[in-house]
């Protein structure tokens, strides 16, 4: 279907003419009032923008204020802007939780916030090296000599010891009990009865297994090898549980052994020998050699650690619970 | 058996008690996860947008890439963010290794992947008219995406949460690059990781109670906004 | 000046050619429709214009400035116009902030939005529906809003794409009077795509017909009707006579066709020998019972084979050396007494004889 109904040319012309002289000057204007507006607003969304996402910044900075330890309320408020050190320390310092003991009183006495990080020997020592954290506490003698050699370290001080031991199942397979450590291990590579399981995580246990495995005449890539050797990779306390899962021997030190030993299924088989001494020591990392490392804290934290209130506390520690002390003070002593 | 029940058992009375070091942990890492995941959206959503909405050379070999990215290792970032934040790395200088600062900034670059690729893909879903539309009522570039981020906003939301459930869930980079310092970076799954390792099992099995139930709480969030959305 | 010149604008997708060519002027106040056939590139075209898509060659002049590719003016230009889809598209927010939209991202204030959408939603009748969920919206109703989201900033031009394509009549209506307000009210030039030739004749001003990425031809709508330039268009403008014959003579604009053996007369300067189709309206033919003296040159005997209702009208098929069909009301064909297998007789005017070339022109 085809109909139309053409308009009238008139009325065409006449809305033309009329409308479009107001309209286009006012339209003029109002594009730049738009114009305007819009270079405001987009002004506006940037600050704003920027605003937030420096507000989020400062919060995240901001919101370490920590309230965990219920018995200091006080000094919550205040803790956030205080001053923070880090301490780079040994699982088998920390999951004896001889750290944790110690911690709250130094933050108490020098006003800051301790950070204590956990890790293996050998990463500790790289995080100094990094300057990642101000102060190591390790026990692998060597090692941190060498650490201080190479100018990372001002100098090692040692604070305390303890004894490493040979622990295993009840019913000793190898039958190493009463024997020196070289002797035990001797005994397990020619047997090859039971199991063994390492830390093989580089720390200073592992380091000490090690020289044990020298010691006693092995090359340690031989003996990494056999098939009754187990390669945890883990901390002190995770291997020990997993030697008590696995009813295997491991070497341990004291601390970490008696602060798991109610919930472990392995006796000390192997306690005496020179070369079971573990002694602990803490380093400040060299301010020559990495500049941002807080050196006054570092030295704080070694006085602390070697004043003879908290070497008694040292000594102290772990009587209560486990009926022996886990460590033995030894300031002042050196090396070995 | 009797070990898991008890230790089932003294965590909920951790939880219903309000033990001040669970509560603690588990509002560090809905904080420190929040904000991560804010900050990436506030990044990824808009530059999403700008990939969806303009045509370049190379478009789907990048979306490709960000989607590789999805499963990235953990520990991988973590590594990553570790060797660019530590004091002998390029931004050392900023001296924010064991901080939650490094725990959010190694978090969001965790979860930027994510977060990426599900606002493109949810803004792919957006009708092409849309933008049509909106440019030709005059909005700019910027105006343009956002109308269509807004179309999409329950998608959107979507990608959100499952950037946060990535980032409060995950552990190996906020072990590496927060150090786990009691009271100062320790969330939620590193305290399990060291609680299980030390035998605390009622305080990990607390911590995975709470970690569970917020997984499942953002589960059913993101299955209510699918829902709405579809 | 134009307030839109459009010159040689062409645009490839690919290897194919969707616009050829094209040059348009529009004056401010004026509504143009282009119509053709589904493809003809009438979606493309609004789209160059509206400066969505880049033409591929040729110029668009805006206000007398070159705006195709200026980067500069690009948003600028965008801003003075609106393009509304044939398909329905709402946001998925309230029809109010439907509306707003364009006001929006333009950074006016919420006083003086909330002012003009109250006053446009009256003005499309949807005052009721004001904080109602646009995706749940008729499409009538939702093409409604998308108009008023185009109109709210009283554009300069807007642009439709088959605004109606899609509706049931009453909304097609609504529309259709809406169209016609806008132009009326604001003045808005509209150019706006159809492919119902008769709503192109109800509102447009100039008809352009596009067909393959070309445009035929340009005019009044009464012109493209009577006169289509070519066979394509008479076709696709659906005029229903059209007689192929040869002119036999010219006779100072007076040609004789000859029609198998029956003779036309129209006005043509067509010279004899050519190859040429008449077009005659149906409405342009009368019927008598019997041979009248009028002053119609054309007159033939003709028998009905063919009578069916369309609408108030009745059309009527006859034979008459070649078929021919014409339109009379109701009342004379009553009148007349017509029924199938009558003889009749057939009559037209030379200057309803519009005669076009096998090339046209």
């Amino acid at each position: 279907m085809i109909w139309w109904r053409p308009k009238s040319e008139g009325e065409f012309q006449i809305v033309k003419e009329v409308h479009f002289w107001t309209t286009s000057k006012e339209r003029e204007r109002e594009r730049e009032r738009e114009r305007e507006r819009e270079r405001k607003m987009k002004k506006i969304i940037l600050l704003t923008v920027l605003a937030l996402l420096l507000a989020m910044s400062l919060v995240a900075i901001g919101c370490p204020a920590p309230q965990v330890v219920p018995d200091e309320p006080a000094a919550v408020p205040l803790r956030a802007a205080l001053e923070r050190m880090r301490v780079a320390t040994t699982t088998s310092l920390y999951d004896t939780g001889l750290w944790a003991h110690l911690e709250p009183m130094f933050e108490e006495e020098f006003g800051v916030e301790l950070d204590i990080l956990y890790a293996g020997t050998g990463i500790a020592l790289e995080w100094g090296r990094r300057g990642d954290v101000h102060a190591i506490a390790t026990h692998a003698r060597a090692r941190e000599e060498k650490f201080v050699a190479e100018g990372y370290g001002v100098e090692r001080v040692v604070f305390a010891y303890n004894y490493f031991l040979i622990v295993g199942p009840a019913d000793d397979p190898a039958g190493i009990k009463g024997l020196s450590p070289e002797e035990a291990f001797k005994r397990l590579m020619e047997t090859g009865a039971g199991r063994f399981v390492s830390r093989g995580d580089d720390s200073g246990t592992h380091g000490k297994e090690k020289a044990i495995w020298r010691e006693a005449g092995f090359d340690y890539e031989v003996v990494r090898d056999a098939e009754w050797y187990i390669e945890a990779g883990r901390g002190m306390g995770p291997t020990l549980v997993m030697a008590s899962e696995e009813q295997a021997y491991t070497l341990a030190d004291m601390g970490t052994f008696l602060a798991f030993k109610a919930d472990l299924d392995l006796v000390p088989l192997v306690t005496e020998g020179d070369i079971l001494l573990n002694v602990y020591s803490v380093i400040a990392i060299c301010p020559e050699r990495r500049p941002r490392t807080n050196i006054k804290m570092a030295n704080n934290l070694i006085d602390f650690l070697t004043s003879p209130a908290t070497q008694r506390l040292i000594g102290l520690y772990g009587v209560e619970e486990h009926g022996m002390a886990l460590f033995t003070p030894a300031a002042g002593m050196d090396g070995k | 058996m009797t070990e898991i029940w008890q230790g089932f058992v003294k965590a909920i009375e951790l939880i219903v008690s309000l033990d001040p070091e669970v509560m603690d942990v588990a509002w560090r890492s809905l904080r420190i996860s929040a904000a991560s995941t804010i900050l990436a959206s506030l990044i990824c959503i808009p530059i999403g947008g700008l990939i969806h909405f303009r045509s370049f050379r190379g478009k789907r070999i990048l979306i490709n890439i960000i989607q590789t990215f999805y499963s990235f290792p953990t520990v991988a970032i973590g590594l990553l963010v570790f060797l660019m934040i530590s004091r002998a790395g390029p931004l050392g200088f900023l001296g924010i290794l064991f901080t939650p600062t490094a725990m959010i900034l190694g978090q969001m670059v965790l979860i930027t992947p994510i977060l990426l690729g599900l606002t493109i893909s949810a803004l792919s879903g957006v009708d092409k008219a849309i933008r049509d539309t909106s440019i030709s009522l005059g909005a700019t570039e910027f105006q343009a995406i956002w109308a269509i981020i807004k179309e999409a906003r329950y998608a959107v939301m979507a990608a959100v949460t499952m950037g946060f459930g990535r980032a409060i869930s995950e552990v190996g980079c906020a072990l590496m690059v927060g150090g786990n310092i009691r009271g100062f970076t320790r969330i939620m799954t590193t305290a399990i990781a060291l609680e299980t390792t030390r035998g605390e099992l009622e305080l990990a099995i607390a911590l995975g109670i709470i970690l569970i139930s917020l997984a499942l709480i953002i589960n059913v969030a993101l299955n209510i906004i699918q829902q709405r959305y579809t | 000046m134009f307030l839109l010149e459009v010159a040689n604008l062409s645009r490839k997708y690919g290897k194919k050619e969707v616009l050829k060519g094209i040059d348009l002027r529009v004056e401010r106040g004026e509504v143009v429709a282009l119509i053709g056939p589904t493809g003809a590139g009438k979606t493309t075209i609004l789209r160059l214009l509206d400066l969505l898509d880049p033409p591929t060659a040729g110029k668009i002049y805006f206000a007398g400035e070159d705006v195709t590719h200026s980067p500069r003016l690009k948003l600028e230009t965008r801003r003075r116009m609106a393009l509304v889809f044939q398909k329905p598209v709402v946001f998925k927010a309230s029809v109010h902030d439907n509306i707003a939209y364009a006001l929006k991202v333009r950074g006016h204030n919420r006083r003086d939005i909330s002012a003009k959408v109250s006053s446009m939603l009256n003005t499309v009748d949807l005052a009721d529906y004001r904080n109602r969920n646009a995706q749940t919206l008729s499409g009538g109703e939702a093409q409604r809003v998308a108009l008023a989201r185009a109109m709210i900033t009283q554009p300069e031009m807007l642009l439709l794409d088959e605004p109606t394509a899609n509706l049931d009549p009453l909304s097609t209506s609504m529309i259709e009077n809406l169209i016609q307000r806008f132009n009326r009210e604001y003045a808005t030039t509209i150019i706006m795509a159809t492919h119902d030739m008769a709503q192109g004749q109800r509102l447009a001003h100039r008809i352009a017909v596009l067909m393959n990425g070309e445009l035929m031809q340009i005019g009044k709508p009464g012109e493209i009707f009577s006169r289509p330039r070519n066979m394509k268009v008479a076709e696709f403008v659906g005029v229903e006579n059209i007689i192929k014959g040869t002119i036999s003579s010219n006779d100072g604009g007076v040609v004789t066709v000859d029609v198998d053996g029956n003779t036309i007369e129209g006005i043509s300067d067509y010279r004899a020998g050519e190859e040429v189709s008449v077009c005659v309206r149906p409405e342009d033919i009368t019927l008598a019972l019997s041979r009248t003296s009028s002053s119609a040159r054309n007159s033939f005997p003709a028998r009905i084979k063919l009578i069916a209702s369309s609408g108030p009208l009745v059309r009527v098929e006859l034979g008459c050396g070649f078929p021919l069909v014409v339109l009379l009301t109701r009342r004379s064909a009553e009148e007349m007494g017509l029924q199938i297998g009558k003889d009749v007789y057939a009559s037209f005017k030379a200057t309803a004889a519009h005669i076009i070339g096998e090339a046209g022109v």
